[in-house]
């Protein structure tokens, strides 16, 4: 019996917008003038909230923060193409994922202040709070989707993860229950070049992680993740494959990690300044400024303006973030069931009774009032 | 100890593991180190620092990012002739294993009627207060303690995680070996240069008394020497250093000369370990209580974010007034 050739794989690459900001006009797509300017400035300030944060983190203002720059059109852009009624589950480096949906981000530094009330999204959107232990949303997306699919919603489920996480087996799962039955679940990959200090290399030995995808029976595709405009249309595709139930798609976001891992990280360990200098060079955000310029969207003066507007949003975010009280401590106890249990009972007495014996019998009516529904 | 040495330098907890590793590795080269970040970066907390440049690819190996790849290729490395030490880079990351360690970990020496063994080590940082993200602060404990077939041992001293791990990597046996990182740089103390064991399954008396029993581990145990110098009693302090296989001997010869016990911990009462031994000492030495064993631990909901987590593990005040109820019964 001869040996055949029984399948074979194509993978294919998206590159729209070049990194000196010229478009290839054959791929554009459709994309009105008002959308590419809100891509924009959704990046543009992202960006500068995030130098804000790393600032804030550094002289004690907040807790770990894991820095976004590189990764804003890869954040940005996806959420663009969704209804907030569509649901979307971002990695922990998902800043820009929850800005672009319209979380106000004084909620964000909230959270990376180490305060649970910074689990805060906007009303009507279906956004999920990420996973710590990576990947394990990823399965949890596919039954999000499953949902949307059974209820004929029309709705889709967005699920990221980064390039480290592809190695782990909540991937596999999810692809493959996704593949099955073909549900409207779209996987994208922030291939950001680094897990920590280990380097996409240093996970699958395949090429790509878009063709993944081809083991499952899903589409798949990897696109310049620093190309707003590819990223655009291979997720518009995405988006309208999955509406009209042709099932999950994998897109594989090539990007770059421009920072540390987080600010508890030095990069400067393990990897070369000369690495980052290239990825310096395909900057997302350079690349549409010089395209908009180009085609007379954009110039200097828009520029400043948008610097100073960002400077004053930031500025009001961070002061309403610091506005916020320390939590009361008895709000740990709230919301754990619908209905407290006993033994939750007895411990938020206990905890009060600590807090007495330790601040004096008015410490209670000094604190902030407790949140959340208990018992 | 199994030999006492006379050099010794001083040595943080992190600096005491990285030369347990470094000299394990060093006398037996089927000892070798995987995870995630291990290598060139030398682990999260610096714990493997200096071992990939010293050994090489082969033997301290960064990992592709997935947690039961590593604990399972681990188990299967540890069958076939090599001697892995696992990193799982966050307590929080610990879960994800838990297929591999209830389901073939602990259960392949029997499996086997004895015919294969799993001398395995996996490390894990254990417990909260240093203000990290979620998932960053767990102590998982119980659940490993509850898994026949493994051992669970963490160290609070410098001495005691140099010694404890070596032990833990000649140990035929697999052996979970949470590092308190509260304590990675906190917990100074002068170590023996030279390799030695500190024997697993043996506590430490932390502080001696008559009064009272404080059992602990980890972080704890200095919580809990700082609550006994506050109560201003004779408070005998028990470091249990191996949580499986429990010291009992060590802990009811205390609880029998003190009368009373307190059992100190970062996680949640219900279902911990610290229940499991005030059920042993409840078990064996009822006669001798003065007073109910009492629990101090973390609430039973899950670890808050960085900004209430002294509200949630237990500080000396919170222990201190547990010892005085247990001493006022």
């Amino acid at each position: 019996m001869p040996v055949k050739t029984i399948a074979t794989m194509d993978i294919k690459r998206l590159e729209i917008l070049s990194p000196d900001g010229k478009a290839d006009e054959k791929l554009l797509p459709k994309i009105s003038k008002e959308l590419l300017l809100k891509m924009y400035r959704l990046m543009f300030q992202i960006r500068a909230f995030d130098e804000r944060a790393i600032l804030l983190q550094r002289s004690g203002r907040l807790g770990t923060y894991p820095m976004i720059t590189g990764q804003e059109a890869t954040q940005c852009v996806p959420p663009l193409c969704l209804k907030p009624a569509d649901w979307v589950v971002p990695t922990y480096r998902g800043g820009g994922v929850y800005f672009a949906r319209g979380m106000q981000m004084r909620y964000a530094l909230l959270y990376w202040a180490g305060d649970d009330r910074g689990t805060h999204f906007p009303e009507g959107n279906n956004d999920m709070i990420f996973s710590i232990p990576v990947g394990t949303h990823l399965t949890q997306v596919m039954g999000l989707a499953w949902g949307e699919k059974l209820k004929k919603t029309g709705g889709v489920a967005v699920g990221y993860c980064g390039d480290g996480t592809s190695s782990k087996g909540d991937l596999h799962e999810a692809l493959t229950f996704a593949g099955q039955f073909k549900l409207p679940a779209i996987y994208i990959i922030e291939n950001n070049g680094w897990a920590i200090s280990v380097p996409r290399a240093k996970q699958a030995a395949s090429p790509t992680l878009a063709q993944k995808a081809w083991g499952y029976g899903i589409e798949g595709i990897q696109v310049d993740g620093n190309d707003c405009l590819a990223v655009y249309k291979a997720m518009t595709d995405a988006v309208e494959r999955a509406r009209s139930g042709g099932g999950t798609t994998l897109i594989e976001c090539e990007t770059y990690r421009m920072s540390h891992h987080t600010t508890a990280d030095d990069a400067g360990r393990y990897r070369d300044a000369a690495e980052v200098a290239s990825w310096a060079k395909k900057d997302p955000i350079a690349r549409l400024r010089k395209f908009l310029t180009a085609k007379k969207l954009w110039d200097e003066k828009a520029e400043m303006l948008l610097a100073r507007e960002t400077e004053s949003w930031i500025d009001a975010e961070v002061a309403a973030y610091e506005a916020f009280p320390q939590p009361n401590p008895l709000n740990m106890f709230a919301d754990n069931y619908a209905k407290a249990p006993r033994a939750l009972v007895e411990q938020r007495a206990e905890l009060e009774r600590l807090l007495e014996a330790k601040g004096g019998p008015e410490i209670l009516t000094t604190l902030p009032p407790a949140e959340g529904r208990f018992p | 100890m199994s030999k006492t040495t006379t050099a010794t330098k001083e040595l943080n907890l992190v600096q005491a593991v990285n030369e347990a590793l470094d000299q394990a590795m060093a006398k037996d080269d089927r000892v070798m180190i995987l995870g995630e970040d291990v290598g060139r970066n030398g682990g999260v907390f610096r714990a493997t620092d200096g071992l990939w440049k010293k050994y090489g690819n082969d033997r301290v190996v960064d990992t592709p990012l997935a947690e039961i790849g590593i604990v399972g290729g681990a188990i299967g490395l540890a069958i076939n002739g090599l001697r892995p030490v696992a990193e799982i880079q966050f307590d929080g990351f610990m879960p994800a294993v838990f297929d591999q360690v209830v389901c073939h970990l602990g259960r392949l020496r029997s499996r086997t009627r004895g015919k294969m063994s799993v001398p395995l080590v996996i490390r894990a940082p254990h417990g909260g207060l240093i203000h990290a993200p979620e998932h960053h602060s767990e102590s998982p404990e119980a659940y490993f303690c509850h898994t026949p077939g493994i051992k669970v041992v963490i160290p609070s001293t410098p001495h005691d995680a140099k010694g404890l791990l070596i032990a833990a990597i000649e140990d035929p046996d697999p052996v979970i070996f949470f590092e308190p990182k509260l304590l990675y740089r906190a917990a100074r103390g002068e170590v023996p240069i030279e390799s030695y064991t500190v024997p697993i399954g043996k506590a430490r008396i932390a502080r001696e008394g008559t009064e009272l029993t404080l059992i602990t581990w980890g972080a704890m145990v200095q919580t809990c020497l700082a609550a006994a110098e506050k109560v201003g009693r004779s408070i005998e302090v028990i470091d249990l250093r191996t949580l499986t296989p429990l010291d009992l001997d060590a802990i009811l010869a205390s609880v029998e000369k003190t009368g009373r016990a307190v059992i100190a911990h970062e996680a949640p009462n219900t279902g911990s370990w610290a229940a499991e031994i005030a059920a042993l000492i409840s078990e064996r030495a009822l006669l001798k209580l003065l007073a109910p064993v009492k629990r101090v631990g973390g609430w039973d909901i899950r670890m808050p974010l960085f900004r209430l987590e002294k509200y949630y593990i237990p500080d000396a005040d919170r222990v201190a007034m547990a010892i005085a109820e247990t001493l006022a019964f």
